[in-house]
Protein backbone atom coordinates (compact mmCIF):
# COMPACT_ATOMS: atom_id res chain seq x y z
CA UNK A 1 0.00 0.00 0.00
CA UNK A 2 1.32 3.29 -1.27
CA UNK A 3 1.33 6.86 1.32
CA UNK A 4 -0.40 9.86 0.34
CA UNK A 5 0.42 12.88 0.79
CA UNK A 6 -2.73 14.94 0.49
CA UNK A 7 -1.07 17.95 1.74
CA UNK A 8 2.53 18.44 -0.09
CA UNK A 9 1.97 19.93 -3.53
CA UNK A 10 -0.42 22.49 -3.41
CA UNK A 11 -4.22 21.01 -3.96
CA UNK A 12 -2.95 18.11 -5.94
CA UNK A 13 -2.80 14.78 -3.97
CA UNK A 14 0.23 12.90 -4.38
CA UNK A 15 0.90 9.04 -3.28
CA UNK A 16 3.98 7.81 -3.01
CA UNK A 17 5.35 3.98 -3.53
CA UNK A 18 6.09 1.74 -0.51
CA UNK A 19 10.04 2.09 -0.39
CA UNK A 20 10.52 5.55 -1.71
CA UNK A 21 13.12 8.09 -0.08
CA UNK A 22 12.18 11.65 -0.13
CA UNK A 23 14.76 14.66 0.62
CA UNK A 24 12.53 17.75 1.50
CA UNK A 25 15.28 20.60 0.42
CA UNK A 26 15.03 24.17 1.49
CA UNK A 27 15.98 26.85 4.27
CA UNK A 28 15.78 24.68 7.70
CA UNK A 29 12.54 26.35 8.63
CA UNK A 30 10.56 25.22 5.72
CA UNK A 31 12.03 22.11 4.87
CA UNK A 32 11.05 20.70 8.70
CA UNK A 33 8.17 22.36 8.57
CA UNK A 34 7.07 20.41 5.36
CA UNK A 35 8.94 16.82 6.86
CA UNK A 36 6.43 17.17 9.43
CA UNK A 37 3.50 18.11 7.02
CA UNK A 38 4.49 14.83 5.06
CA UNK A 39 4.95 12.95 8.56
CA UNK A 40 1.64 13.92 9.91
CA UNK A 41 -0.25 13.29 7.01
CA UNK A 42 -0.38 9.19 7.70
CA UNK A 43 -3.27 7.26 7.54
CA UNK A 44 -4.72 5.00 10.09
CA UNK A 45 -2.58 2.03 10.41
CA UNK A 46 0.46 3.60 9.34
CA UNK A 47 3.53 4.64 12.34
CA UNK A 48 5.80 7.18 12.26
CA UNK A 49 9.39 6.99 13.43
CA UNK A 50 10.55 10.65 13.57
CA UNK A 51 14.72 10.82 14.13
CA UNK A 52 15.55 14.79 14.93
CA UNK A 53 18.33 16.27 15.94
CA UNK A 54 18.22 19.77 16.88
CA UNK A 55 14.54 20.68 18.37
CA UNK A 56 13.56 18.10 21.13
CA UNK A 57 10.77 15.38 21.29
CA UNK A 58 8.28 18.33 23.19
CA UNK A 59 8.90 19.99 19.93
CA UNK A 60 8.01 17.51 17.60
CA UNK A 61 5.08 16.48 19.79
CA UNK A 62 3.83 19.62 20.00
CA UNK A 63 3.94 19.58 16.02
CA UNK A 64 2.11 17.02 15.68
CA UNK A 65 -0.91 18.20 17.84
CA UNK A 66 -0.66 21.26 15.57
CA UNK A 67 -1.27 19.13 12.44
CA UNK A 68 -4.49 17.64 13.86
CA UNK A 69 -2.37 14.50 14.12
CA UNK A 70 -2.60 12.85 17.12
CA UNK A 71 1.49 12.05 18.20
CA UNK A 72 -0.17 9.08 20.37
CA UNK A 73 -1.17 6.75 17.75
CA UNK A 74 1.62 4.99 16.37
CA UNK A 75 4.61 7.62 16.51
CA UNK A 76 8.10 7.05 17.88
CA UNK A 77 11.06 9.44 18.45
CA UNK A 78 14.32 9.01 17.96
CA UNK A 79 15.81 11.91 20.23
CA UNK A 80 19.43 12.70 19.33
CA UNK A 81 19.76 16.36 20.58
CA UNK A 82 21.50 15.51 23.97
CA UNK A 83 18.77 17.38 25.90
CA UNK A 84 16.85 16.23 28.92
CA UNK A 85 13.00 14.20 28.29
CA UNK A 86 10.18 16.14 28.97
CA UNK A 87 8.53 15.01 32.39
CA UNK A 88 5.66 13.05 30.90
CA UNK A 89 6.55 11.57 27.52
CA UNK A 90 3.12 11.29 25.20
CA UNK A 91 5.02 8.74 22.71
CA UNK A 92 7.75 6.23 23.34
CA UNK A 93 11.12 8.10 23.32
CA UNK A 94 14.59 6.44 22.58
CA UNK A 95 17.31 9.02 23.54
CA UNK A 96 21.16 9.37 22.63
CA UNK A 97 23.63 11.97 23.38
CA UNK A 98 24.68 13.88 20.43
CA UNK A 99 23.36 13.90 16.81
CA UNK A 100 27.14 12.32 15.65
CA UNK A 101 26.37 8.60 16.90
CA UNK A 102 24.93 6.79 13.88
CA UNK A 103 25.38 4.05 14.72
CA UNK A 104 23.09 5.17 17.85
CA UNK A 105 20.61 6.07 15.74
CA UNK A 106 20.44 3.14 13.50
CA UNK A 107 19.66 0.69 16.80
CA UNK A 108 17.40 2.79 18.68
CA UNK A 109 15.12 2.99 15.47
CA UNK A 110 15.42 -0.49 14.97
CA UNK A 111 14.31 -0.83 18.40
CA UNK A 112 11.23 1.63 18.33
CA UNK A 113 10.39 -0.40 14.60
CA UNK A 114 10.82 -3.67 16.77
CA UNK A 115 8.18 -2.46 19.21
CA UNK A 116 5.86 -1.09 16.08
CA UNK A 117 6.02 -4.86 14.88
CA UNK A 118 5.44 -6.42 18.43
CA UNK A 119 2.17 -3.59 18.50
CA UNK A 120 1.23 -5.25 14.84
CA UNK A 121 1.97 -1.75 13.27
CA UNK A 122 4.56 -2.58 11.70
CA UNK A 123 4.87 -2.85 8.34
CA UNK A 124 3.67 0.95 7.28
CA UNK A 125 6.07 3.39 8.38
CA UNK A 126 6.41 6.88 7.24
CA UNK A 127 10.31 7.98 8.86
CA UNK A 128 11.36 11.48 9.53
CA UNK A 129 14.82 12.43 9.61
CA UNK A 130 15.04 16.31 10.79
CA UNK A 131 18.12 17.01 9.85
CA UNK A 132 20.36 15.53 7.35
CA UNK A 133 21.89 19.33 7.81
CA UNK A 134 22.86 18.49 11.17
CA UNK A 135 24.62 14.89 10.26
CA UNK A 136 26.64 16.86 8.06
CA UNK A 137 27.60 18.90 11.00
CA UNK A 138 29.00 15.92 13.40
CA UNK A 139 30.34 13.63 10.74
CA UNK A 140 32.03 13.39 7.56
CA UNK A 141 30.20 13.58 4.11
CA UNK A 142 31.56 10.30 3.33
CA UNK A 143 30.53 8.63 6.45
CA UNK A 144 27.01 10.28 6.33
CA UNK A 145 26.47 9.21 2.55
CA UNK A 146 27.52 5.98 3.48
CA UNK A 147 25.01 5.98 6.79
CA UNK A 148 22.31 7.20 4.81
CA UNK A 149 22.49 4.88 1.95
CA UNK A 150 22.34 1.75 4.45
CA UNK A 151 19.46 3.46 5.85
CA UNK A 152 17.53 4.06 2.68
CA UNK A 153 18.01 1.11 1.35
CA UNK A 154 16.26 -0.36 4.21
CA UNK A 155 13.41 1.57 3.96
CA UNK A 156 13.26 0.62 0.58
CA UNK A 157 13.51 -3.00 1.09
CA UNK A 158 11.36 -3.16 4.26
CA UNK A 159 8.59 -0.75 1.99
CA UNK A 160 8.56 2.01 4.45
CA UNK A 161 8.73 6.03 3.37
CA UNK A 162 11.70 7.94 4.09
CA UNK A 163 11.47 11.53 4.31
CA UNK A 164 14.63 13.23 5.19
CA UNK A 165 15.34 17.34 5.39
CA UNK A 166 18.15 18.94 3.90
CA UNK A 167 19.33 22.76 3.98
CA UNK A 168 21.70 23.03 0.37
CA UNK A 169 22.49 26.71 2.43
CA UNK A 170 24.39 25.22 4.70
CA UNK A 171 26.73 23.20 2.82
CA UNK A 172 28.79 23.38 -0.35
CA UNK A 173 27.60 22.48 -4.14
CA UNK A 174 29.17 19.11 -3.76
CA UNK A 175 28.42 18.12 -0.95
CA UNK A 176 24.89 18.88 -1.71
CA UNK A 177 24.76 16.75 -4.90
CA UNK A 178 26.50 13.79 -3.70
CA UNK A 179 23.68 13.26 -0.59
CA UNK A 180 21.28 14.29 -3.01
CA UNK A 181 22.04 11.63 -5.64
CA UNK A 182 20.58 8.89 -2.68
CA UNK A 183 16.66 10.38 -2.96
CA UNK A 184 14.47 8.62 -5.11
CA UNK A 185 13.00 11.92 -5.46
CA UNK A 186 13.31 15.43 -4.11
CA UNK A 187 10.58 18.30 -2.54
CA UNK A 188 11.91 21.44 -3.09
CA UNK A 189 10.76 24.01 -0.61
CA UNK A 190 10.71 28.00 0.53
CA UNK A 191 9.87 30.56 -1.61
CA UNK A 192 6.76 29.73 -3.61
CA UNK A 193 5.74 26.80 -4.63
CA UNK A 194 6.66 23.25 -3.59
CA UNK A 195 8.67 21.50 -6.87
CA UNK A 196 8.87 17.84 -7.01
CA UNK A 197 11.06 15.76 -9.04
CA UNK A 198 12.34 12.18 -8.86
CA UNK A 199 10.28 9.02 -9.15
CA UNK A 200 8.50 6.81 -7.12
CA UNK A 201 5.25 9.11 -6.90
CA UNK A 202 2.43 9.98 -8.67
CA UNK A 203 -0.41 11.98 -8.93
CA UNK A 204 -3.99 10.83 -7.91
CA UNK B 1 22.04 -25.66 26.03
CA UNK B 2 19.77 -27.54 24.32
CA UNK B 3 18.00 -30.27 26.11
CA UNK B 4 18.52 -32.41 23.18
CA UNK B 5 22.61 -31.98 23.72
CA UNK B 6 22.42 -35.01 26.04
CA UNK B 7 21.24 -37.60 23.83
CA UNK B 8 23.44 -36.13 21.06
CA UNK B 9 26.47 -36.60 23.00
CA UNK B 10 25.20 -40.42 23.54
CA UNK B 11 24.90 -41.61 19.72
CA UNK B 12 28.11 -39.30 17.74
CA UNK B 13 31.05 -38.86 21.17
CA UNK B 14 34.11 -38.11 18.52
CA UNK B 15 35.40 -35.27 17.97
CA UNK B 16 35.28 -34.37 14.33
CA UNK B 17 38.99 -33.96 12.54
CA UNK B 18 39.70 -30.18 11.93
CA UNK B 19 39.19 -29.06 8.23
CA UNK B 20 43.00 -28.26 6.95
CA UNK B 21 43.41 -24.91 7.25
CA UNK B 22 44.73 -24.11 4.04
CA UNK B 23 42.59 -23.13 1.17
CA UNK B 24 42.12 -26.53 -0.71
CA UNK B 25 39.97 -25.54 -3.66
CA UNK B 26 39.76 -22.07 -5.59
CA UNK B 27 35.98 -22.57 -6.48
CA UNK B 28 34.93 -19.39 -4.40
CA UNK B 29 33.51 -21.20 -1.66
CA UNK B 30 33.37 -18.87 1.98
CA UNK B 31 35.21 -20.32 4.90
CA UNK B 32 33.21 -20.53 8.34
CA UNK B 33 35.01 -21.34 11.58
CA UNK B 34 32.62 -23.32 14.27
CA UNK B 35 33.30 -22.55 17.57
CA UNK B 36 31.58 -24.54 19.88
CA UNK B 37 32.42 -26.40 23.35
CA UNK B 38 29.93 -29.53 22.78
CA UNK B 39 31.46 -31.75 20.32
CA UNK B 40 28.19 -33.15 19.15
CA UNK B 41 26.81 -29.51 17.98
CA UNK B 42 30.32 -28.77 16.13
CA UNK B 43 29.54 -32.17 14.22
CA UNK B 44 26.44 -31.44 13.09
CA UNK B 45 26.75 -27.64 12.37
CA UNK B 46 29.73 -28.90 10.56
CA UNK B 47 27.83 -31.16 8.39
CA UNK B 48 25.44 -28.54 7.24
CA UNK B 49 27.42 -25.95 6.45
CA UNK B 50 29.99 -28.30 4.41
CA UNK B 51 27.64 -28.97 1.23
CA UNK B 52 28.20 -24.59 0.55
CA UNK B 53 30.93 -23.38 2.55
CA UNK B 54 34.69 -24.64 3.67
CA UNK B 55 34.62 -25.49 7.42
CA UNK B 56 37.07 -25.10 10.53
CA UNK B 57 36.12 -26.48 13.67
CA UNK B 58 37.73 -25.66 17.01
CA UNK B 59 36.53 -26.57 20.71
CA UNK B 60 37.23 -24.11 22.71
CA UNK B 61 38.70 -20.37 22.24
CA UNK B 62 42.19 -20.74 22.23
CA UNK B 63 41.81 -23.66 19.42
CA UNK B 64 39.55 -20.80 17.66
CA UNK B 65 42.17 -18.60 17.69
CA UNK B 66 44.82 -21.27 16.57
CA UNK B 67 42.23 -21.82 13.59
CA UNK B 68 41.46 -18.35 12.39
CA UNK B 69 43.39 -16.33 9.67
CA UNK B 70 42.10 -13.97 7.30
CA UNK B 71 40.88 -16.47 4.97
CA UNK B 72 38.03 -17.26 7.78
CA UNK B 73 34.76 -14.89 6.65
CA UNK B 74 32.13 -15.80 9.37
CA UNK B 75 32.74 -17.45 12.87
CA UNK B 76 30.17 -18.82 13.93
CA UNK B 77 31.01 -18.14 17.79
CA UNK B 78 29.08 -19.96 21.54
CA UNK B 79 29.24 -17.09 23.66
CA UNK B 80 29.57 -19.56 26.89
CA UNK B 81 31.92 -21.75 27.07
CA UNK B 82 34.41 -23.62 29.27
CA UNK B 83 37.70 -21.22 29.35
CA UNK B 84 37.62 -18.20 26.69
CA UNK B 85 34.25 -17.06 26.48
CA UNK B 86 33.03 -16.28 22.83
CA UNK B 87 33.63 -12.22 23.86
CA UNK B 88 36.96 -12.59 25.32
CA UNK B 89 37.72 -14.80 21.70
CA UNK B 90 35.65 -11.68 20.18
CA UNK B 91 38.29 -9.23 21.54
CA UNK B 92 41.13 -11.34 20.73
CA UNK B 93 40.11 -11.63 17.52
CA UNK B 94 39.90 -7.81 17.32
CA UNK B 95 43.29 -7.50 18.90
CA UNK B 96 44.67 -9.49 15.76
CA UNK B 97 43.30 -7.09 13.63
CA UNK B 98 40.96 -9.45 12.14
CA UNK B 99 37.66 -8.41 11.11
CA UNK B 100 35.36 -11.79 9.73
CA UNK B 101 31.21 -11.45 10.32
CA UNK B 102 30.72 -13.11 13.98
CA UNK B 103 27.47 -14.75 14.98
CA UNK B 104 27.09 -15.28 18.31
CA UNK B 105 25.82 -18.67 19.83
CA UNK B 106 23.36 -18.25 22.36
CA UNK B 107 20.98 -19.63 24.80
CA UNK B 108 18.65 -16.57 25.36
CA UNK B 109 17.96 -14.14 22.60
CA UNK B 110 19.97 -10.82 22.95
CA UNK B 111 19.07 -7.23 21.83
CA UNK B 112 20.15 -5.51 19.27
CA UNK B 113 22.42 -4.07 21.51
CA UNK B 114 25.21 -7.20 21.02
CA UNK B 115 26.22 -5.02 17.65
CA UNK B 116 27.80 -2.22 20.01
CA UNK B 117 30.06 -5.45 21.66
CA UNK B 118 31.44 -5.99 18.15
CA UNK B 119 28.88 -9.59 16.90
CA UNK B 120 27.14 -9.11 13.80
CA UNK B 121 24.46 -11.20 14.19
CA UNK B 122 23.12 -13.96 16.96
CA UNK B 123 21.32 -17.51 16.73
CA UNK B 124 19.70 -18.71 19.96
CA UNK B 125 20.25 -22.32 20.36
CA UNK B 126 19.01 -24.91 19.49
CA UNK B 127 19.87 -24.28 15.69
CA UNK B 128 18.24 -25.70 12.91
CA UNK B 129 20.09 -25.99 9.40
CA UNK B 130 18.06 -23.50 8.00
CA UNK B 131 18.48 -20.80 10.03
CA UNK B 132 22.22 -21.57 10.36
CA UNK B 133 22.64 -21.58 6.95
CA UNK B 134 20.56 -18.60 6.19
CA UNK B 135 22.95 -16.59 8.62
CA UNK B 136 25.80 -17.48 7.30
CA UNK B 137 24.54 -16.47 3.66
CA UNK B 138 23.32 -13.61 5.20
CA UNK B 139 26.55 -12.35 6.42
CA UNK B 140 28.20 -13.28 3.31
CA UNK B 141 25.90 -10.75 1.63
CA UNK B 142 26.74 -8.02 3.55
CA UNK B 143 30.30 -8.41 3.12
CA UNK B 144 29.26 -7.61 -0.67
CA UNK B 145 27.06 -5.16 0.16
CA UNK B 146 29.88 -3.29 1.83
CA UNK B 147 32.32 -3.61 -0.78
CA UNK B 148 29.69 -2.60 -3.16
CA UNK B 149 28.54 0.22 -1.27
CA UNK B 150 32.03 1.92 -0.76
CA UNK B 151 32.56 1.49 -4.94
CA UNK B 152 29.15 3.56 -4.71
CA UNK B 153 30.25 6.19 -2.78
CA UNK B 154 33.36 6.57 -4.93
CA UNK B 155 31.17 7.02 -8.28
CA UNK B 156 28.72 9.35 -6.40
CA UNK B 157 31.47 11.89 -5.08
CA UNK B 158 32.89 11.86 -8.43
CA UNK B 159 29.48 12.45 -9.96
CA UNK B 160 29.02 15.09 -7.54
CA UNK B 161 32.12 16.88 -8.48
CA UNK B 162 31.19 16.90 -12.11
CA UNK B 163 27.71 18.39 -11.10
CA UNK B 164 29.54 21.07 -9.49
CA UNK B 165 31.83 21.89 -11.70
CA UNK B 166 29.85 22.07 -15.25
CA UNK B 167 26.98 23.30 -16.31
CA UNK B 168 23.88 21.22 -17.62
CA UNK B 169 24.57 21.57 -21.38
CA UNK B 170 28.44 20.37 -20.67
CA UNK B 171 26.96 17.47 -18.84
CA UNK B 172 24.70 16.92 -21.51
CA UNK B 173 27.44 16.33 -23.53
CA UNK B 174 29.54 14.63 -21.53
CA UNK B 175 30.54 11.32 -22.26
CA UNK B 176 32.72 10.87 -19.09
CA UNK B 177 29.58 11.87 -17.54
CA UNK B 178 27.05 9.82 -19.46
CA UNK B 179 29.42 6.83 -18.55
CA UNK B 180 29.60 7.67 -14.60
CA UNK B 181 25.46 7.44 -14.64
CA UNK B 182 25.88 3.94 -16.33
CA UNK B 183 27.64 2.40 -13.75
CA UNK B 184 26.04 4.30 -11.03
CA UNK B 185 23.02 2.64 -12.41
CA UNK B 186 24.34 -0.80 -12.58
CA UNK B 187 26.10 -0.69 -9.18
CA UNK B 188 22.72 0.45 -7.48
CA UNK B 189 20.87 -2.75 -9.49
CA UNK B 190 23.72 -4.47 -8.01
CA UNK B 191 23.18 -3.56 -4.50
CA UNK B 192 19.32 -3.68 -4.26
CA UNK B 193 19.78 -7.31 -5.30
CA UNK B 194 21.28 -8.00 -2.54
CA UNK B 195 19.64 -5.65 0.19
CA UNK B 196 16.63 -7.50 0.68
CA UNK B 197 18.09 -10.22 2.35
CA UNK B 198 19.16 -8.12 5.55
CA UNK B 199 17.53 -7.26 8.32
CA UNK B 200 17.80 -4.83 11.30
CA UNK B 201 20.34 -6.16 13.21
CA UNK B 202 22.82 -6.37 10.22
CA UNK B 203 21.23 -2.80 9.02
CA UNK B 204 22.74 -1.64 12.34
CA UNK B 205 25.80 -3.67 12.18
CA UNK B 206 26.55 -2.09 9.21
CA UNK B 207 26.07 1.54 10.13
CA UNK B 208 28.58 0.38 12.86
CA UNK B 209 31.19 -0.98 10.31
CA UNK B 210 30.68 2.20 8.45
CA UNK B 211 31.52 4.67 11.68
CA UNK B 212 34.25 2.70 12.50
CA UNK B 213 35.50 2.82 9.00
CA UNK B 214 36.83 6.43 8.96
CA UNK B 215 40.32 6.08 7.77
CA UNK B 216 39.35 5.19 4.09
CA UNK B 217 39.68 1.37 4.88
CA UNK B 218 42.02 0.14 3.11
CA UNK B 219 41.92 -3.78 2.86
CA UNK B 220 38.01 -3.50 2.43
CA UNK B 221 39.29 -1.49 -0.86
CA UNK B 222 41.81 -3.86 -1.55
CA UNK B 223 39.26 -6.81 -1.49
CA UNK B 224 36.21 -4.65 -3.66
CA UNK B 225 38.58 -4.26 -6.29
CA UNK B 226 39.24 -8.26 -6.58
CA UNK B 227 35.20 -8.61 -6.07
CA UNK B 228 33.91 -9.80 -9.51
CA UNK B 229 35.19 -13.95 -9.51
CA UNK B 230 32.80 -14.98 -6.31
CA UNK B 231 30.08 -12.75 -5.84
CA UNK B 232 31.79 -11.35 -2.94
CA UNK B 233 31.87 -14.25 -1.10
CA UNK B 234 34.86 -15.23 -1.49
CA UNK B 235 37.63 -12.86 0.68
CA UNK B 236 40.12 -15.41 0.70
Amino acid sequence: MSYSVPGLWADRRVVFDPGTNLLVSGPSVDAEATLLDVLADGSPGESTVVITTNRPTDWVVSEFHHRESDPTTGLGVVDATGQEPPADGEVPVERLGSPGDLTGISLEFAKLVKRFEQAGAGTRIRVGVASVSTLLMYSEVRTVFRFLHVFTSRIQSAGLFGVFALDPGMHDDQTVNTVRAIFDAEARVGDGPVTLGGSGFREE
Amino acid sequence: MPLASTSWIKSGNHIPEPVEPIDMDETGRATVLVVEDEAPLVDIYARWLEADHRVRTAQNGEVALERLDESVDVVLLDRLMPGMSGDEVLEAMEDRGLNPRVAMVTAVEPDFDIVRMGFDDYLTKPIDREELLTTVDRLLSRTSFADLEREYYALVEKQAALQSAKSAEELDRSEEYADLRRRIETLKGELDAVMPELDDGDFVAMVRDIEADTDGGDTRDAEADERGDGGGADRS
